[in-house]
């Protein structure tokens, strides 16, 4: 078994991300996709298997189009949730619809522009799929999460008004609840199982198909245990919470609830350093409860696929990822961004990547030698920008 | 002259190790190249200098020759490749001249300076301007439909109906559209409204005033009740008139709606981490936005205040009655001024807050005074 390792450093990184930077805000914005084509090129140039080493192709001009499709979208898009937040809704119900294709495309495109020594990796990925995977699967589990509790709402709405509610409706509503519970946990873990087979499953290395062998029970372990966690974390961030405001006095964190909507109440319950501080505490809290949570379960989720993963039946992977130091690798990160007002995030990123590296492990009798890349058509990277402005975050990064 | 890498064909994963050997041919203006592969010494490759194609210097990436053949040699040895070229290869400054700032320690400050200005000049002035400019630019439609969702949603939560008696309020009402709104230059565009409502939390009785977009200001009972004078209504009524005049409210959602943008743009590329922690930050930025409209308002107030010929000790008079009702640790007025010590520690607080300092309302409520005792009706 071999680990991936990062040969770039954090220092280098944040002269060529600045300068990057410089360009972008001279230009008014058209050589952000220069700018990420440069960062990007510059982490995939570094990260190495013994002397081999990946590559990033994409051109800024391929990039800029869809940047600039992007771009119109997300401001359309946050002027409407602003000024008319029931249009907003609409916009969210387009967006759920095009996702599905973006994510596809985005699949497609950013795979064909990875290389690893020298030949090319693919997507055989089909659309039809993406909208199983990112709309239906989704649909179906929110429709099993509330369902019921709308229904129960609706018919006590209706019906709860004449007269006491019989036990066995009050048993009926319950038995609904918790079956949609059941059914929610069930999709969410067939969801994950999907996802991680549609993207895996389809990536191509050269000639080389990679095969994933994954159960929807492996995943619905590692959610129950995540539930478990969360119930655990959710206490200690009540207790938490408790300690602060028998600090803080009940009546200062009264005065602030209830006013968030509207700035001219907010300026008056927010103008002592107590309010400050408690807010800060409490975003705190939640912050690193939160990564806890997130932590574990990429953690555990990355060990279970890759160990499960194999390249032609020959290349295996293997996660040494352990919870804990992602976990910590996060909230240090965030701490380094927020202290130094986002300079430091060249560091915080080659930290995030030097661990995620040197914990992935890879292991092949045949070795490399003998892949060659596979024609392709060109493709378009429209979805791939669309993507990357709304931050979608998919498939199973290394 | 020897350079040591890989060579190999895009595309093929097999790759050897070879070495790149430049020939100097005397009085010739063109050096021949070969590459031959360590393991058995052949030469796989010989061609001109200048018929090589030479890849972006990416820091300490490597660096990519596309030669005449298809194949490509590629090194680390990034800086005999920069002196072997320079002086003979067109397509060498190209590639190396974004290097060359990337690796300059007085541009990447230089950069780094722009940068953290730009920011802040950005959010400092660019947004405000902005959106100054925006929100005088919808139509009152738009006022309209924020501020009846904004009165609904106060009624339905905080507010209850007020136990004023009909003539206070009525008196109220009459003398602030006989002696107030005609100060207003552009009063036919704007329909003021006046409403009463009490509003009480854990108990006690909340004094205080608010002005809607379009017009709409609505005043406590509690603050009714502890104005003293007529011109102590005035004034504040003036100071939401100020609001109202200025488009705070729609200015307010615009601000805040470009700070999301930037937000959403600057972390396009970064995972989640970064947004959780500008969130904070978007927040203290709004802040600072409320703390600029309230002294806008303060400045609109004043300035009425000397036109109608009231004396803007009014206004402090009926902060500080407000403030002390309240129990806002903050000095309330200049008689217990802060000393230095306590004031430095306030700096910081003041900032955060959307609170401007009472301390910087004072003195602005101070130079009005004197302008008014000097009976002048413009204060510079
Ligand atoms: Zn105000």
């Amino acid at each position: 078994m071999k680990a991936l390792y990062f040969n770039g450093s954090g220092f280098e990184y944040f002269k060529i991300w600045i300068v990057n930077i410089l360009l972008t805000i001279v230009t008014i914005g058209i050589y952000y996709p220069w700018a990420k084509v440069r960062n990007k090129r510059y982490l995939y140039a570094n990260t190495y298997l013994e002397d081999r080493h990946f590559e990033y192709h994409a051109t800024g001009k391929q990039l800029l189009l869809g940047h600039l499709i992007a771009m119109a979208l997300l401001i359309a898009y946050i002027v409407t949730e602003h000024l008319f937040p029931a249009g907003a809704g609409i916009v969210i119900i387009i967006f759920f619809f095009i996702f599905p294709w973006v994510i596809w495309r985005s699949l497609m495109f950013n795979m064909h522009m990875t290389s690893f020594s020298h030949v090319r990796f693919s997507f055989a990925g089909s659309v039809g799929n993406a909208y199983v995977n990112y709309m239906l699967l989704p649909a179906l589990f929110f429709i099993a999460l509330y369902g019921p509790m709308v229904a129960s709402a609706i018919a006590i709405h209706f019906f709860g008004n004449e007269g006491a509610m019989s036990s066995s409706t009050g048993g009926a509503i319950m038995l609904g609840v918790v079956f949609g519970l059941c059914l929610a946990f069930y999709f969410f873990a067939l969801m994950k199982k999907r996802n991680a087979c549609y993207a895996i499953g389809n990536y191509r290395y050269g000639q080389g198909v990679f095969s994933i062998d994954v159960e929807t029970r492996g995943f619905a372990k590692i959610l129950a245990k995540t539930i478990g966690l969360s119930f655990l974390v959710m206490l200690g961030t009540i207790f938490l919470m408790g300690i602060v405001i028998a600090t803080v006095g009940y009546d200062e964190i009264w005065a602030m609830s209830g006013t968030m909507n509207d700035p001219e109440l907010m300026q008056e319950a927010m103008f002592n350093e107590y309010a400050i501080a408690f807010i800060g505490v409490i975003y705190f809290i939640l912050i690193v409860a939160s990564f806890i949570i997130a932590a574990y379960t990429k953690a555990r989720q990355r060990l279970y696929i890759f160990s499960n993963t194999t390249l032609d039946n020959d290349i295996t992977f293997a996660s040494t990822l352990k919870a804990r130091s992602l976990a910590w690798v996060m909230i240090s990160n965030l701490f380094l961004i927020i202290l130094t007002l986002g300079l430091a995030f060249p560091w915080a990123k080659v930290r995030m990547i030097r661990l995620t590296l040197e914990n992935t492990q890879v292991d092949s009798e045949q070795g490399f030698e003998h892949y060659i890349s596979q024609q392709q058509q060109s493709q378009s990277a429209i979805g791939e920008q669309i993507g990357d402005t709304f931050d979608v975050d998919f498939g199973v990064g290394i | 002259m020897l350079i040591h890498g890989y060579y190999y064909q895009e595309g093929v994963a097999s790759q050897s190790v070879a070495t790149l050997c430049i020939h100097a041919d005397d009085g010739a203006n063109d050096n021949t190249v070969s590459i031959r592969t360590d393991a058995d010494g052949a030469q796989v490759y010989v061609g001109q200098l200048s018929q090589i194609n030479i890849g972006d210097r990416l820091g300490n990436t490597q660096r990519k020759l596309m030669l005449q053949n298809g194949y490509v040699f590629s090194t680390h040895d990034n800086d005999s490749i920069d002196a072997l070229f320079k002086s003979s290869n067109a397509n060498h400054f190209l590639s190396s001249v974004l290097h060359r700032i990337e690796s300059h320690i007085g541009w990447v400050i230089t950069a780094l300076l722009v940068v953290l200005l730009t920011v802040f000049a950005f959010f400092k002035w660019g947004v405000p301007w902005a959106s100054t400019q925006v929100a005088h630019a919808l139509p009152e439609q738009a006022n309209h439909f924020i501020a009846d969702k904004t009165l609904e949603f106060l009624d339905e939560y905080f507010f209850e109906e007020t136990q004023l008696s009909e003539e206070k309020t009525q008196a109220i009402k009459t003398h602030f559209f006989s002696q107030l709104v005609p100060l207003d230059d552009v009063e036919h565009s704007r329909k003021y409204q006046l409403h009463f409502r009490a509003w009480n939390q854990n108990g006690t009785s909340i004094p205080n005033a608010f002005a809607l977009p379009s017009g709409d200001i609505i005043l406590t009972d509690k603050f009714v009740e502890l104005a003293q004078h007529q011109e102590e209504i005035d004034a504040v009524l003036l100071h939401e008139m100020g609001h109202v005049v200025h488009r705070h409210s729609l200015q307010m959602l615009i601000e805040s709606t470009f700070v999301a943008t930037v937000v959403v743009l600057a972390t396009g590329d970064s995972s989640g981490l970064v947004d959780m922690g500008l969130g904070l930050g978007s927040l203290l930025v709004s802040s600072h936005y409320v703390r600029e409209h309230e002294l806008e308002a303060d400045d609109y107030a004043f300035n009425q205040m000397l036109r109608a010929g009231i004396n803007p000790i009014a206004f402090s008079n009926i902060m500080r009655r407000i403030t002390d009702y309240t129990g806002n640790p903050e000095p309330a007025d200049d008689e217990v001024l802060a000393d230095n010590a306590e004031q430095e520690t306030n700096v910081l607080i003041d900032y955060l807050s959307t609170h401007p300092s009472t301390q910087e309302r004072i003195e602005k409520a101070n130079k009005y005074i004197a302008c008014y005792e000097k009976n002048l009706t413009v204060c510079l």
